[in-house]
């Protein structure tokens, strides 16, 4: 029987920054993955931030296959047939080192694999794990396609649904309130268009949300980034919303209707839809977190929970990336006093409480709640449109004053239940 | 592009790879379960639907393996997998 | 009994995509094509009730290193790679002669396995070609191999009849892909192939020198034409004219 000191399940960023690390410190490390190839499986919206990681993995990043630098940021309000869009262009996003990145993951997570090959791990594709092996309340390997396979610890990256963590019983099926869903269309068009219409130069990138109308008022929104020779489109939008509908829609309409907007509509002209993937996000931010390790078992990345939607920026990859390196720098830890119980590897949670992933999850505990508001989606995008409308409009009669105008609008009524929203929105 | 792309052009562009059985099925006697309404909703490829008779039908062809059909349901309704190693769809962007 | 299974390097042909009636390569995989994974089956069957060990061989630029992997976890013993830049999508008449001159220089060759064309270019001619090479009998289109002591007993499957042959080895044989259906390497075999034995020889030590210019020249590889017209009719009789326009039906 075939004995490693790591399994890995999962060709992720998580995984793949795991076996990377672990790999580089000369341990055996076997990286299992489903997919035809590392990648194969994998979908993002489209946007990794680096400055958190940077640091961890300094050698990789000069050669990394990324799309473009984001060096503009708009935000669009979508209402029924208007919307307002604000674009942010900052000096300091076009400086290096570049904040962040369009990517895409079949691309980027193949080289991964490579460079953690490099280091000498040892990745296997087309292979599915079926289960955990478990021994005396430990997980001491994994059963894939009729092979045991053991190993010292085994780090679960694989992905938002983890059946590993599940089947080791460290999670339960999430609830449809934690986790949303985005579906995307990549689209080809040629990268002058694709400068020219997005007013960017070289290499620079923009990123796009657009919230309201685009998910029908329900939590989520649209995303639009910009990558070498293509856009990566498409809606993310609450499991639970959606499934209750109010009104009743299905996925596949919304992003339909999305492309359709006059908007988006001319952003998207004469490209080639060249690819449509779809995937589950977690969103449950901090109460929805996993249990993060248990007697010779870590999870780490999507499959832990460590994705986060905060409005504005919605991340997911550098938690995964990060995560990895420390659920490797756990298992190091174990590895110097020779056990791999759920004591020693308990470091795992010590190490992520110390850096940026859980500091930033303690930081934005209460935004899921504040967010959770149909208002932001339905009210704000109509009123704020709905004002611009009038203060744009000359009629065929006198036009009204401008305060009076809006005041029309902003009833008591309505600046009362902002307040409350407001007073939720200060925990951002 | 002012034309609509229809689902089955849209799933028609990915690569999927054959799998010896399907990966998701809908355990016996759960046709007509509330819960499995919802997955007519969530489902990013339009795979399920309903018919005539009030009952949810399924086809795994298209499947994007999202997970949201598992989420929506549950793991009473709906016996959910990964498809095999190699098997199911293979992004060629992601 | 040595068997000697030719395996030729092709990019995955689900993950091509076409774009202006071309094929694009770009990051597609690299793989067995299906048939010669049906060829090795053959092979390593063979073995199994037989005896012996079984080849891989192949020729092509450096990533065939990585590719025959997948052999040597689906039961080839060893591999045999000729690996030079030239053998990159080289053409069949001059793969057949480098094959032919790498078979040489294995060992007590008894039988030499083929899939009946390639999964890229299907030119269905180099194992033929490397029979006529090497002097030895073949067979194409088998749908099973019988091995009996110093003989083999083929059944070719033919359009519309099947022909049992019988022929001394050694031989070369091209299978079809209907012969068995070809396993699926376990993970514990894909990571004891990367241990397995592996010989790698260029062109210079297998004396064979390639022509500058290849034969034969591909002029152009174009997919169908599908072009789709999007003609909106609003009622029966225009779409009745229009098809009648088309010619697709007549008056």
């Amino acid at each position: 029987m075939e004995k490693f000191d790591v399994i890995v399940v999962g060709a992720g960023l998580a995984g793949l920054a795991a076996a990377y690390t672990l790999a580089q410190e000369g341990l055996e490390v076997l990286v299992l993955e489903r997919g035809d190839y590392a990648g194969a499986k994998n979908v993002t919206g489209g946007r990794i931030y680096l400055n958190p990681i940077r640091d961890l993995f300094p050698d990789l990043w000069e050669k990394a296959p990324l799309e473009r630098f984001i060096a503009h940021e708009e935000v669009s309000l979508m209402a029924k047939g208007k919307s307002i869009t604000v674009r942010y262009s900052g000096e300091e996003l076009r400086q290096e080192p570049y904040q962040s990145y369009s990517i895409l993951r079949a691309k980027f997570d193949r080289w991964l694999a490579k460079q953690a090959e490099r280091k000498g791990a040892m990745l296997v594709a087309k292979s599915r794990v079926d289960d955990v092996i478990m021994e005396n309340g430990s997980v001491v390997g994994v059963r894939a396609g009729g092979d045991e396979l053991r190993a010292d610890v085994v780090i679960a990256c694989d992905g938002v649904l983890s059946l590993t963590a599940e089947k080791a019983g460290l999670r339960k099926p999430g609830k449809p309130h934690d986790f949303a869903v985005g579906f995307k269309e990549v689209i080809e068009l040629d990268p002058a268009v694709i400068e020219d219409r997005f007013g960017l130069e070289g290499d620079e990138g923009a990123a796009r949300l657009f919230m309201g109308e685009v998910t029908r008022g329900k939590f989520g929104g649209g995303f639009l980034y910009t990558n070498k020779e293509s856009l990566s489109l498409g809606i993310v939008v609450g499991v639970k919303d959606l499934m209750e509908g109010q009104p009743e829609v299905q996925a596949p309409t919304l992003l339909d209707d999305f492309k359709l907007r006059p908007e988006v509509a001319s952003l998207i002209r004469g490209g080639q839809t060249v690819e449509y993937s779809a995937h589950v996000i977690p969103e449950g931010g901090l109460k929805s977190l996993t249990k993060l390790y248990g007697n010779g078992i870590l999870v780490a990345g999507d499959a832990a929970g460590f994705s986060m939607n905060i409005g504005v920026t919605v991340r997911g990859m550098e938690y995964a990336m990060a995560s990895g390196y420390y659920a490797a720098q756990a298992v190091l830890k174990a590895r110097e006093a020779g056990q791999y119980g759920a004591s020693q590897l308990s470091v795992y949670e010590k190490l992520l409480n110390d850096s940026f992933i859980m500091k930033d999850f303690q930081n934005f505990k209460d935004v899921p709640a504040a967010l959770d508001n149909p208002r932001f989606f339905t009210v704000y995008p109509e009123l704020a449109t709905a004002i611009m409308s009038e203060l744009y409009a000359v009629g065929a009669g006198p036009k009204e004053r401008i305060y009076p105008t809006i005041r029309k609008h902003l009833t008591f009524r309505q600046l009362w239940d902002m307040l409350g929203d407001f007073r939720k929105v200060r925990k951002l | 592009m002012s034309e609509v792309m229809g689902l089955k052009a849209k799933l028609g562009l990915d690569v999927f790879k054959h799998d010896s059985e399907p990966h998701i099925r809908i355990k016996a006697g759960m046709e007509k379960d509330p819960r499995l309404k919802k997955a007519v909703l969530v489902c990013p490829a339009g795979l399920y639907s309903l018919n005539d008779a009030g009952e949810v039908e399924f086809t795994i062809d298209g499947c994007l393996e999202c997970g949201t059909c598992r989420l929506a349901c549950g793991t009473e309704v709906l016996e959910w997998n990964y498809p095999n190693g190699g098997a199911g769809v293979q992004f060629r962007f992601g | 009994m040595n068997i000697v299974v030719a395996l030729k390097q092709v990019p995955d042909l689900q993950q091509i995509r076409i774009r202006n009636r071309q094929p694009i390569f770009d990051d597609v995989p690299l793989t067995l094509g299906n048939i010669d994974k049906n060829a090795l089956e053959a092979g390593v069957q063979i073995k199994e009730a037989q005896g012996g060990k079984v080849i891989a061989l192949s020729a092509g630029d450096e990533n065939i290193e990585d590719t025959i992997k997948e052999a040597l976890a689906a039961g080839a013993d060893e591999a045999y790679l000729v690996i030079d830049d030239q053998l990159k999508d080289a053409e069949s008449s001059l793969v057949a002669k480098v094959l032919a001159a790498a078979i040489k220089n294995i060992e007590d060759v008894d039988l030499i396995l083929f899939g009946e064309g390639s999964a890229d270019n299907y030119s269905g001619q180099v194992g033929p070609r490397v029979a006529e090479l090497l002097g030895l009998p073949q067979v194409a289109f088998a749908s099973s191999i019988e091995v009996n002591g110093n003989t083999v007993k083929v059944t070719r499957s033919l359009e519309d009849c099947s022909e049992v042959v019988e022929v001394n080895l050694p031989a070369v044989i091209t299978v079809l892909s209907d012969i068995n259906e070809a396993r699926i390497p376990s993970v514990t075999q894909i990571l004891k192939a990367g241990k397995k034995p592996k010989e790698v020889v260029e062109l210079d030590d297998l004396k064979v020198e390639l022509p500058d210019q290849s034969p034969v020249k591909t002029i152009s590889n174009l997919a169908p034409d599908s072009q789709r017209k999007k003609v909106v009719v609003k009622s029966v009789d225009e779409l009745v004219k229009a098809l009648e326009a088309e010619g697709v039906i007549g008056r």
